[in-house]
């Protein structure tokens, strides 16, 4: 019974003791709690320093300015083309922008009195910008915004800042508002902090100076929508604000990407001004490629006729048909020096640009894979189901080799064939199981082995 | 005849069989994609085009090649930057960025060692190639080995930039693809499709004529492999004199022509005569039809019957009695028990094996698994006893067969057990 007392006057005496320390440490000033000292990391002491030896004086000097992006020059600057087929193939190539874009310009207008409206009004706003690719929808918007500028410089319309950011060049979305934030100006922070400073100077009042008006450019603003959609919320919800007059052009692929993509919040804010960019027709194309032809006459006009109506019918894509025809002059050249681009020319390469490898890779392949393949077919007819196993084809083979006067091979064989044909994809093979039991599905329709491998 | 000219001979035939050799099936293609790079440097013009073609058929030797004649032009480093990038190595488009910086030898690229993040490298890549121009800034060549890969990258942005870039007024690039895939131009995305130039050169094992006229085709080549031409010694001349006769002769044509059948690729070719010379001796230096018909022999055998010589009686007739259930059963996966039973059945009646327990037939069993002679379809769960995981066999009745009949000294029991499944 003695103990527990004892034990209590203990407790008691340590209890006053720990109040008198207290009382003694309160009385002076209360320490602020340390943090715990970061150890100085000093990665490599003894490597001497150069000036460009760690990862942050770079990045100090990048986020400075004082290393600039550059290219290495050459010695010698490339010669202006000579020949009039030279000329043809340079105006041709697709990054020769011409002056004005032939075939766009309603939707040039649309976009101009858009954006000049909005400056005008001093408000902000959203347009969305939708079409298949190659379809002159980034050429006619930075035509817009350079006709723009010039009519800012003549004191037409206010002066404005112009970013343009694509969503393909960001390693992720959220990299958009460093992007913006560099073109506005000039620095380089990391994303929070980019994001914080943007949010500032769009939604909060700023003091004394009117900020110039601002105009973005998104583009391909399917990749930026992730799935909390953040970035494509922020960037959709400045224009609404009062005290920042941005007005946000979007380009997408698809015509129904707010409605499929993004939430009810975010297609409220992207509004309903859109504008669609319809797929040339033949009779664009062909001007589009003439247009871009005036000064030479390398080409017949029934070539490019050909090109456009064959583009026309598949995809409506200027690059394409630009491609084909540049194609054509670099034939024409390497023809015996021909003045004219010719139908045959482009015919040519129509044929070397929109071909299909297959029935000529069934055709130069080796007996085996051809028998295999043939036994593949038979063995799909007879089952009725598009996939087979490794096993029945080669029981299939078997007979199909008996029937051509084949020599039969082994299992062994027969799989590295089988595994040579799955290489380039003539059959789709199982990657994780190469056995008997492996499925096989043809990946050519069999129609064109029939074609292939008929004996004329 | 002396040892050390006998060994110089061997390993001018092996070097010569070993090093690529020069390009003859597709010289239209090499010109092709020569005239595409030297477009490149000469005029700044940006280009993208992809080579395809099955493994084997010379895509990279032809791009080396035409890349040697480039590279001899004194004035090509003051013109032109390569940058070789590898599907297999660049597994990510960040390793991707930081490669082609280091060879493009960009500001922030200090002794090989590439600063920033992800990113920043992006951004700083790109913000380069758009300080360029097509007059003044150097070409640079993209060399984009096993392309496919690359277009399993997230969003396919290196591929994006990278065409976009050929297809802008920027520093003149030429994106040259390398691939075995021939659907490769489907695995890109719509806008990286269409950005992309469309130009695609195909190569195929045999080249061209290979259709009419493969057989002397591919007799030439085996001629020119063979022969030595830098030496005059006798045993050269004897060597030389040798080959010619072989190549002449009627039956190895008929051997060719089986291998060509079978494996139109040039290096399955190679593979075969590097190992005949290889086995050359001093006393016959010279290649015999007899043995290359048994190196034939040995590339066309079956692996698998080579691997059933190697087991024990037990687990061939284990093996045998899984054969009796697929054949009985039409292929329906077995458990060890079903085959226990049968193989039980036979040993009760043999007066060879009789008293085998059946741990040591499990053992056998699990010797047989470990072989993937048989595959678990089960699954891996662990909940299963190993009696009963249901299993299918990996081997056919065929091979089975025909290792019951090469094997040397097998009990006649089990011969007959094994043609007839009556027990």
């Amino acid at each position: 019974l003695r103990t527990p007392t004892r034990q209590t006057k203990r407790v008691k005496v340590l209890d006053s003791i720990i109040e008198e320390m207290k009382k003694a440490k309160i009385t002076p000033a209360p320490k602020t709690p340390k943090a715990p000292k970061t150890p100085k990391v000093s990665k490599t002491p003894k490597v001497p320093k150069t000036p460009t030896n760690s990862s942050a004086s770079f990045r100090k000097k990048l986020m400075e300015g004082t290393i600039t992006p550059s290219m290495q020059i050459r010695n010698v600057p490339v010669l202006n083309a000579a020949t009039p087929l030279n000329m043809a193939r340079t105006k041709l190539h697709v990054s020769y922008v011409p002056k004005a874009l032939p075939c766009r310009e309603k939707e040039f207008d649309d976009i101009i009195s858009f954006v000049e409206g909005k400056l005008l009004d001093g408000c902000g706003g959203c347009i969305y910008i939708s079409g298949v690719p190659g379809t002159g929808k980034t050429a006619t918007v930075t035509e817009v915004i350079k006709n723009l500028q010039s009519k800012a410089d003549d004191c037409e319309i206010p002066e404005f800042d112009y970013v343009s950011i694509n969503g393909m060049r960001l390693s992720e979305p959220r990299q958009s508002y460093v992007e913006i934030l560099k073109q506005l100006d000039g620095q380089i922070v990391v994303w929070e902090q980019a994001q914080k400073m943007l949010d500032n100077r769009f939604t909060k009042k700023q003091g004394k100076k009117k900020q110039k008006p601002v105009v973005l450019l998104v583009d391909e603003l399917d990749i930026l929508c992730t799935k909390r959609q953040d970035v494509v919320y922020n960037l959709l919800d400045w224009p609404t604000k009062a005290t920042a007059q941005l007005i946000v052009l979007t380009i997408a692929n698809t015509m129904d990407l707010p409605e499929r993509l993004l939430m009810g919040r975010v297609t409220s804010r992207l509004g309903l001004t859109r504008l669609t960019f319809q797929a040339y027709t033949h009779k664009q194309l062909q001007e589009i490629v003439t247009k871009r032809l005036t000064g030479t006459n390398a080409f017949n006009p029934d070539a490019i006729q050909l090109a456009a109506r064959k583009v026309a019918s598949v995809s409506g894509d200027a690059r394409r048909a630009l491609d084909i025809c540049r194609r054509a002059a670099e034939i024409a050249e390497a023809d015996n020096n021909a003045e004219l681009v010719s139908m045959g020319h482009v015919n040519e390469a129509l044929n070397s640009m929109i071909t299909q490898p297959k029935v000529r890779a069934i055709k130069v392949s080796s007996r085996l894979e051809q028998l295999i393949l043939q036994s593949v077919v038979a063995e799909v007819e007879r089952t009725g189901v598009d996939e087979t196993t490794f096993a029945d084809v080669y029981t299939m083979f078997l007979s199909v080799a008996g029937i051509d006067g084949f020599r039969k091979v082994s299992i062994t064989i027969a799989l590295a064939a089988v595994a040579r044909l799955g290489a380039c994809r003539l059959l789709l093979t199982e990657q994780k199981s190469v056995d008997l039991n492996q499925k096989l599905i043809l990946n050519v329709s069999s129609d064109d082995i029939y074609y292939a491998l008929r004996k004329d | 005849m002396d040892s050390s000219g006998f060994l110089k001979v061997k390993n001018d035939i092996k070097n010569k069989l070993l090093q690529q050799g020069p390009l003859e099936h597709c010289e239209s293609e090499r010109k092709q994609v020569f005239n595409l790079l030297q477009r490149t440097i000469e005029d700044g013009e940006s280009n993208s085009a992809l080579l395809i073609g099955p493994r084997g058929s010379g895509k990279t030797t032809l791009v080396n090649d035409a890349l040697e004649e480039l590279c001899s032009d004194k004035n090509f480093a003051s013109k032109a930057v390569l940058v070789h990038l590898h599907g297999l190595i660049h597994t990510d488009d960040r390793l991707a960025l930081i490669a082609a910086t280091k060879q493009m030898n960009l500001d922030n690229a200090v002794d090989g060692k590439v600063f920033g993040s992800f990113a920043e490298n992006l951004a700083f890549l790109l913000a380069c190639l758009r300080t360029g121009n097509k007059k003044t800034s150097k070409s640079v060549l993209f060399i984009i080995e096993d392309f496919d890969l690359f277009c399993s990258h997230h969003n396919q942005t290196l591929l994006y930039n990278l065409f976009d870039i050929s297809q802008s007024a920027q520093a003149p690039i030429c994106v040259l693809g390398i691939t075995c895939r021939l659907d490769v131009i489907e695995l890109l995305e719509k806008r990286v499709k269409s950005r992309f130039s469309h130009r695609q050169y195909f190569l195929y094992a045999g080249g061209e004529n290979a259709e009419v006229d493969g057989l002397n085709l591919r007799m030439e080549k085996i001629r020119n492999l063979l022969t030595i031409n830098n030496n005059k010694s006798n045993i050269v001349n004897n060597w030389n004199k040798s080959v010619s006769k072989l190549c002449s002769d009627k039956k190895f044509r008929t051997l060719n022509q089986r291998l060509m059948d079978i494996d139109l690729n040039e290096r399955t070719l190679k593979n075969v005569l590097l190992t005949l010379v290889s086995k050359l001796k001093e006393k016959s230096l010279e290649l015999k039809i007899e043995d290359f018909e048994t190196e034939l022999n040995e590339f066309e055998a079956d692996e698998v019957i080579e691997q059933l010589h190697d087991l024990s009686v037990l687990e061939l007739c284990l093996l045998i009695s899984m054969k009796h259930h697929i054949q009985i059963y039409d292929n329906q996966p077995m458990n060890f028990e079903m085959v226990y039973t049968r193989f039980v059945k036979f040993a009760n009646a043999s007066s060879h094996i009789q008293n085998v327990q059946r741990p040591v037939v499990m053992k056998a069993f699990e010797h047989i698994k470990h072989m993937e002679l048989i595959q678990n379809i089960t699954g891996g769960s662990g909940r299963l006893q190993k009696e009963y995981q249901m299993f299918k066999l990996l081997v056919t009745s065929d091979q089975i067969m025909e290792s019951v009949k090469g094997w040397q000294g097998l009990p006649t029991e089990v011969s007959q057990w094994a043609i007839s499944s009556l027990i």
